[in-house]
């Protein structure tokens, strides 16, 4: 997949993989694989990123005896969410644009 | 690798982040890990599953902002002793000496390989001067009615330049091409080189 792509759909993912309840790195790791390919390298920045924009916040709870962060989804990255059900109205005209001669 | 080494090798290959970022890694990366291992998976193993640490920070360094890395490297810059920068600032003479002279003859080479192009030019305009002296003076000898032989011999010089300036022109434009070739090949060298100090 490109890889501009798939960077604005793993944003997606992770925010979604939190939308419900608050989840920590490798849960979300978990939760995503299935389907779309993520590594702890790659979810790494994107935890930044998202935190940086305000999608995100992180807060730190004491597990097991040893700290855990857990990520915790902010209106504004439900709102992201939101936004890409109605992109998704444009991409699908855009896939059809791109792939009319295909179809005839 | 034991999970303690992946971590020292993550922090050390990190050093250029400012503190709180190598941090921020760390706790992550220990977080994978532990989670991991308390899923039944092997210290070894979840080493392993979580990547080569080398590779993460690699990767962590080439997304981080240059300004980010500059401003650390600044940072850590501030950190000198005073006997450190004292000696900074007396060789100052000596080292920024060095350093502009070094710059200047790089300029003069460079500015001197354009000299010969810009002459090759030139002598492809005093071709053209010719051709045209040439043509007029012979011309002007013919039309006076003075010596023939020597309007033909003007003539024939003109036609040679005609000939031997359209050669001309392709070997001064090959010089110049080859020329900006090698001035964007240095732009490119010249912009590593920074790029490179700041990373590491």
């Amino acid at each position: 997949m490109d890889i501009q792509m798939k960077r604005g759909l793993l944003d997606l993912c992770v925010l979604s993989a939190i939308k419900d309840e608050d989840s920590y790195g490798y849960q979300i790791i978990k939760d995503i694989k299935p389907y779309i390919e993520i590594s702890e390298s790659t979810l790494y920045p994107i935890l930044r990123r998202l935190e940086m924009a305000d999608l995100l916040t992180v807060r730190t709870v004491e597990y097991n005896g040893r700290l855990r962060k857990y990520y915790h989804i902010t209106d504004m990255g439900i709102k992201r969410i939101q936004d890409f059900k109605t992109e998704w109205d444009e991409i699908k005209n855009i896939y059809n644009f791109v792939t009319r001669e295909e179809a005839q | 690798m034991t999970k303690s080494e992946f971590l020292k090798t993550l922090e050390t290959e990190l050093c250029v982040l400012p503190q709180a970022d190598v941090q921020n890694t760390l706790d992550f990366y220990n977080e994978m890990i532990d989670d991991r291992i308390e899923e039944g998976v092997l210290e070894e193993d979840a080493v392993s599953q979580v990547g080569d640490a080398q590779e993460i920070a690699k990767q962590i360094i080439m997304e981080t902002p240059i300004s980010k890395l500059v401003k650390q490297k600044i940072k850590s810059k501030r950190s000198m002793t005073a006997v450190e920068i004292v000696l900074l600032i007396l060789g100052s003479p000596i080292w920024l000496s060095l350093i502009v002279s070094g710059f200047a003859v790089l300029l003069s080479v460079y500015l001197s390989i354009w000299a010969i192009v810009i002459s090759l030019w030139a002598c492809e305009v005093s071709f053209i001067g010719g051709i045209l002296g040439g043509i007029v003076s012979a011309c002007i000898i013919c039309a006076t009615g003075q010596n023939v032989y020597a309007g033909a011999v003007m003539l024939a010089a003109g036609l040679f330049l005609v000939g031997f300036s359209i050669l001309f022109f392709f070997v001064c434009k090959a010089a110049t091409s080859c020329m900006v070739w090698i001035s964007k090949k240095m732009l490119l060298w010249i912009k590593s080189l920074f790029l490179r100090k700041e990373q590491k």
